[in-house]
């Protein structure tokens, strides 16, 4: 590995973000253009933006570092996160266009006439949000400690102070075109080492048969039913309850574009999964003295020099973790961009000052955290955030969306009740472990939480004496119905 | 004979509700008449119908597959480019899976649409 050139591709990924950036800056006049990038944005971008900030620093690093740890069943973890966007596909993408809402709380008071259950949502919006920057942040150190050893907090300051800079500067019309360049910069930063790779040790002939390598003990049989179809459940669900992916379905001009949108993004999310998952193979094959929970995020940073001594090893490195960086630019940035929202419009007035000072709140928090906190696995930590999400802010979109009976107080309760109930049972297990045959219950606790909190928020709106807000209809209508033409 | 009472005519108020904050969104103020509000409650339960037929199918066809790897004897000892089958399938073959339920869902949906956009044009 050579620093020098690492160093160098994080700096150049810096400037070509600032430089993209700027000229997003150019273009952002009103506040429109910073909060939905004034609701232009072409499918084609919308696509790769929300891809782009979609890939973050789990998928990026984690995925390989999962196949490589835990067999087969790593797969799920992508092919949760493509088949996400399914639903957001079909529940929520045009509804939620159509709303005509900024954020998650926006629509939620809009839907319920409620400020309180407005509140509790910006609530649960903000600490998802933050969770999920947290390992953003963790991945940055963990990746200039591997190729240029330096200390954790150095990458973890590096990305909260661009991403603060970045998005108090440009807002949503900035952030589109970074992001959807940061996609395809992550897509060529692990495509190209891959095929590389692929066509060097692909061939064979091989020292270890390819039952040892890939031993059906951690193979595609040996899955546990109950851990697999729990985390499928958080996954699928919890895409859409994540902040910064439904923050962008606001920039599609209509709800058929918003559709469109999503079935281009499913597509270019599936392509980059299917190389990840490619690394993680390759991973398997060149480098299985890293299968341990510590080593195995990094795989991905040292596989190019294993097989490649010399310069093609470096600079495929340089490459990779110029990809690594764009994922935790791109993935804390989206989140940034709407925690900023949801926190200027609560708590000020909305304008753009404002907004650029919530930017720097929403940074300075996960960042105290991060670096107060040791990382654990990337991947496993991504996934508790989609656990929360899916007991909290998805039941209230699904039923928000489609179901009239929904009350503010069912809102109110079934959101608190999904959040607790799955913050508590994922304390416990980091606590204590597992306690005997609940274990299971408790690390994988979205097969519960997530039934548990809608059949709550159904039973309180419906014993809610005041009944549905009055302009339901109207609401329901305007959701569903086209545009006019 | 006493004089009627004076009584000051006004417009109704109607019951006093606090208007929602709604921070700039438009809220759908403009009236719905029948017809449109019974199309649209239709086109909600058609999209509706649509979606979780797709949810269910797409289910389906995951599951299958997955038993599909897991069940077949002899899968394992196929190895291509020196992975086992099994291991290919479940890393490679369940995004072509989730594009096509998408695609058909798109296009279910924009076909719902167009119904309902010349249900209301013909009234």
């Amino acid at each position: 590995m050579n620093p020098a050139l690492d160093l160098a591709a994080v700096a150049l990924v810096v400037v070509v973000t600032a430089l993209v950036g700027g000229y997003g800056l150019r273009v952002s006049r009103t506040t429109s253009d910073f909060f939905v990038a004034s609701r232009t944005v072409r499918p084609v971008w919308n696509a790769s933006a929300i891809s782009g900030e979609y890939l973050s620093a789990g998928t990026f690093l984690g995925l390989s570092g999962l196949v490589l740890l835990g067999g087969a069943r790593g797969f799920w973890f992508p092919i949760g996160y493509a088949a996400g966007y399914l639903l957001v596909l079909m529940f929520i993408a045009a509804p939620l266009r159509r709303s005509g809402a900024y954020t998650i709380p926006d629509f939620v008071e809009a839907r319920l006439e409620s400020p309180a259950a407005r509140r509790v949502t910006s609530v649960a919006v903000l600490v998802i949000g933050w969770l999920y920057i947290v390992p953003q942040l963790h991945g940055a150190g963990i990746t200039l400690g591997v190729v240029a050893g330096l200390p954790p907090w150095v990458g973890a300051v590096t990305v909260a102070v661009l991403v603060a800079a970045a998005v108090a500067a440009g807002g949503m019309r900035a952030i589109t075109y970074v992001q959807a360049f940061q996609y395809w910069l992550k897509l060529a930063a692990l495509l190209v080492p891959v095929i590389l790779i692929a066509f060097a040790v692909g061939g064979g002939p091989y020292d270890v048969p390819a039952s040892v390598v890939f031993p059906p003990a951690a193979g595609p049989a040996e899955i546990d039913a109950y851990e697999s179809a729990s985390l499928l459940l958080a996954l699928l669900l919890g895409t859409m309850g994540l902040p910064h992916v439904l923050v962008r379905f606001y920039t599609s001009p209509t709800g058929v574009s918003a559709r469109r949108t999503t079935v281009l993004v499913i597509g270019l999310v599936s392509a980059f999964y299917a190389v990840s998952s490619a690394m993680g193979l390759l991973a398997r094959r060149v480098a299985p003295d890293l299968a341990e929970p510590g080593l195995a995020d990094t795989v991905v940073l040292v596989l190019p020099s294993r097989v490649f001594p010399g310069l093609l090893g470096e600079l495929l490195t340089a490459l990779l973790v110029a990809g690594a960086f764009a994922a935790f630019l791109a993935t804390s940035a989206g989140l940034v961009v709407s925690l900023a929202g949801v926190v200027s419009q609560d708590v000020f007035g909305g304008s753009v000052r404002s907004f650029r000072l919530s930017a720097l709140l929403c940074t300075a928090v996960p960042l105290g955290v991060a670096l107060l906190t040791v990382p654990a696995g990337l991947g496993a930590s991504v996934g508790i955030v989609f656990v929360v999400a899916a007991s909290s802010l998805s039941p209230v979109l699904l039923l928000g969306v489609w179901w009239r009976g929904l009350t503010a107080r069912g809102a109110i309760a079934g959101m608190t009740v999904g959040a607790l109930s799955c913050g508590v049972a994922l304390l416990v297990h980091g606590a204590v472990g597992g306690v005997g045959a609940a274990a299971p219950f408790l690390a994988q606790p979205a097969a519960w939480t997530i039934p548990l909190a809608t059949a709550v928020m159904v039973a309180v709106s419906v014993s809610d004496p005041r009944g549905a807000p009055l302009r339901t209809d109207r609401t329901l209508a305007r959701l569903h119905t086209p545009e006019r033409a | 004979m006493t004089e009627p009472r004076r009584v000051r005519v006004t417009a109704d108020p109607g019951p006093r509700r606090p208007v929602a904050a709604t921070r700039g969104i438009a809220l759908p103020d403009a009236p719905v008449d029948e017809a449109d509000a019974v199309f649209a409650r239709a086109l909600r339960r058609t999209q509706l119908r649509l979606a979780l037929g797709t949810v269910s199918g797409f289910v389906i066809v995951t599951v299958a597959l997955s038993l599909a790897i897991v069940a077949i004897p002899g899968l394992d000892g196929i190895v291509l480019l020196g992975v086992p089958l099994p291991w290919l399938l479940h890393a490679f073959a369940y995004y072509p899976v989730v594009l096509v339920f998408a695609l058909r869902y798109a296009r279910g949906a924009d076909r719902n649409e167009r119904r309902y956009r010349a249900l209301r044009e013909r009234e």
